[in-house]
């Protein structure tokens, strides 16, 4: 193993173009905005990817993070902003003078040639040294691990085997910026969780830079050193994985990143109002101002307790139905118009039409007015 | 003896499947026997008698006369008539077949590249020929070609030219002619190929950094290889048989297979002449047909 490492690793450090200009950032994107008509697609969006950076755009579809990446490959241009790559301007270049690869989510391989051919073809297009295009060949199909499928046609492999080919194909040209367009998205469960370990595996390698899209969170927990979460064409937030998930900025982050139970209540003189005006039975330990609010609770969070227990927040409601979900039972709970449900790996005493409390401690509750 | 015995084990461990396996061989044939029947009765048969004729004899100015001479072939290939025709109708083919893909390969990478409401207009574009008989565009191009033509008028009225001219009956206008009838199959054909390729694959040899000339020769051209084989052959034989187009739009002297072969029919009424001409006519054209394909399938098999 260690030796499989040695020799991937020159596969990028022995490239003077990665070295020279390790101090600065491999892809800066600065106020970008791409409109299509009236729709605006990407608005204002500001992204730096540092060296070795695994940064991830991930949002619901027609977010604007497949528009960002395509703005960054120059298969789209920008309306105003700049994007540098090794701190060099390339908004005006086509996607051929820009250092980028990408891995489409149809993979995109050439039909009608060979594996071998399709991951030469961007040295090729460099004018690389035929001796030196055979052995890079070789390194980069020995990385994904596809060894002896050099003359199959694209037509003769598998879908994960395909994606393995594009990856190959564009880690060969060591781009400044790798960039990922859902390329695990047309496959199948397994086949993607195999995948993008093994994505998560070269990047650890090889510390190749790169955008990642993505509408599976999932995958972008599991995969990013950064994630950027996206909504309407602008970037609600950027950090790490884990302060995305914990700390959330706000209220779409909290409620795209991971499930929720949703509390549309309204507050008036020490009661609680549901959205038909009808009184519900919520104890908060720590009293919000009047007011509409909403909040939010993770269902893993929440507690069906028996009617003693002390706990900081109560909600009183009725069991409606019980889902089993494999590692979980879930427990749909009505207050009111209120719909919530907790999940917990036991089943309950209780039934439905019991009268239960959900309980919940302080931090595991987001309120939002 | 050990042969003999897994033989008899064989038939006794797989009596049925023997048996059923030769029921389905017949399915084939008969889902194609009334496609099939068609074209022998409708082609094949007229085909063999128009062979049978060709051999035919020709004496006093009778259609024919029952018989067997080589004699019309051998007119065929040694009177200058006759092999100047032959050449000049494979000549004007090859070139306005070449003229119909590369236009129609324009058009349908324009039609499959631009966006859906431009693919309509294109379409609609192709489709209106198709609906105009060859005699109503003959007569279209006789308001278009002459000196008091619309083509004459718009050179002259937009300065490029000082005097009228006409291009009617020329060969030039009898190519036009050709090119516009064969290009909305051509058009057809190459969409049809180009619809099958994925559009993405011309972002990501740009990304690999192929500039657009050569994502071109690289991608695009080795893709439709085949679209613009059969695009070619289908022109050929359009260009080949046609026969009103030519004779109207060309000179007097622009004698095509088409043309003799109406005037050996209806005018000399020396039918096994005609006849004879019609089979160098329909062999010439499936040479070329086996040809193109025969470039095809060497192809053919990332199509799969």
């Amino acid at each position: 193993m260690a030796g499989r490492l040695a020799h991937v690793a020159d596969c990028f450090e022995g490239d003077p173009k990665v070295s020279a200009a390790a101090a600065g950032a491999a892809l800066e994107v600065e106020r970008v905005r791409r409109a299509y008509g009236a729709v605006v697609a990407v608005d204002d969006v500001s992204l730096t990817v540092g060296r070795g950076e695994f940064v991830t755009l991930l949002g619901p579809s027609g977010s604007g993070k497949t528009t960002t990446l395509r703005l960054v490959g120059g298969f789209e241009g920008v309306q105003a902003g700049a994007i540098r790559i090794n701190g060099a301007r390339v908004d005006g270049e086509p996607p051929y003078r820009r250092d980028t690869a990408t891995i489409f989510q149809s993979g995109a391989l050439f039909p009608h040639k060979t594996v071998a051919e399709n991951v030469a073809y961007g040295l090729r297009m460099r004018k690389a040294p035929k001796p030196e295009i055979a052995e890079r060949v070789a390194r980069a199909l020995d990385i994904v691990r596809l060894q002896g499928f050099e003359d199959r046609f694209p037509s003769q492999l598998s879908g994960g085997q395909k994606q393995r080919v594009a990856l190959a194909r564009s880690l060969v040209v060591r781009p400044a910026v790798l960039l990922f367009d859902e390329p695990l998205s047309a496959l199948d469960l397994s086949l993607r969780l195999q995948l993008r370990a093994e994505i998560k595996r070269l990047h650890d390698e090889l510390g190749f830079s790169a955008i990642y899209v993505t509408h599976d969170q999932g995958e972008a927990m599991a995969m990013s050193s950064r994630v950027a979460v996206m909504n309407r064409g602008r970037i609600e937030q950027i950090d790490k994985p884990e302060r995305v998930f914990h700390e959330p900025a706000n209220e779409f982050v909290y409620t795209f990143i991971g499930e929720s139970c949703r509390m549309d209540v309204r507050l008036e003189n020490g009661r609680t109002l549901d959205p038909q005006g009808r009184p519900v039975e919520l104890r908060l330990a720590a009293p919000l101002p009047d007011g509409a609010w909403r909040l939010y609770v993770r269902p893993s969070r929440l507690k069906i307790a028996g009617d003693g227990e002390p706990a900081p927040n109560r909600l009183r409601g009725t069991i409606h139905f019980v889902e089993f979900l494999g590692d979980v039972f879930r427990t749909h709970v009505k207050a009111g118009a209120l719909e919530l449900f907790a999940d917990h790996p036991g089943r309950l005493q209780q039934g439905p039409g019991d009268v239960v409390d959900l309980v919940w401690a302080n931090e595991d509750m987001k309120a939002f007015q | 003896m050990t042969l003999a015995r897994a033989d008899s084990a064989l038939a006794q461990a797989e009596p049925r499947p023997a048996k059923t396996s030769r029921r389905p061989n017949l399915a084939p044939w008969l889902l194609l026997s009334p496609a099939l029947v068609i074209v022998l009765v409708f082609f094949g048969l007229p085909t063999l008698f128009m062979a049978r004729m060709s051999f035919n004899l020709h004496i006093d100015q009778r259609l024919y006369v029952p018989g067997f001479t080589f004699e019309h072939y051998r007119t065929l290939f040694t009177n200058p008539i006759f092999t100047g025709a032959i050449w000049t109708t494979a000549q004007l083919a090859l070139l306005s077949s070449l003229a119909t893909v590369l236009i129609g390969y324009a058009f349908a990478l324009l039609a499959w590249l631009k966006p859906a409401r431009w693919r309509l207009l294109f379409i609609g574009l192709a489709l209106c020929p198709l609906l105009i008989s060859e005699i109503a565009i003959i007569f279209g191009w006789w308001m278009f070609f002459p000196k008091n033509g619309l083509l004459s008028y718009a050179l002259v009225s937009s300065g490029l030219i000082t005097d009228k001219i006409s291009l009617m009956y020329t060969e030039f206008a009898a190519f036009v002619g050709l090119v516009y009838i064969t290009l909305p199959y051509a058009f057809f054909i190459l969409l049809s190929i180009l619809d099958g390729i994925d559009r993405q694959m011309l972002e990501s040899s740009a990304d690999l950094g192929a500039s657009p000339v050569v994502t071109f020769r690289e991608v695009l051209l080795p893709l439709t290889r085949s679209g613009l084989l059969v695009a070619f052959s289908q022109a050929f034989i359009w260009a080949m048989g046609i026969y009103a187009t030519p004779s109207a739009l060309g000179p007097d002297t622009l004698w095509t297979m088409g043309f003799l072969i109406q005037e050996q029919m209806l005018g000399k009424h020396n039918w096994p002449l005609a006849s004879a001409l019609s089979m160098v006519l329909v062999v010439g054209v499936a040479l070329v047909m086996i040809l193109t394909r025969s470039l095809m399938s060497r192809q053919a098999a990332y199509h799969v």
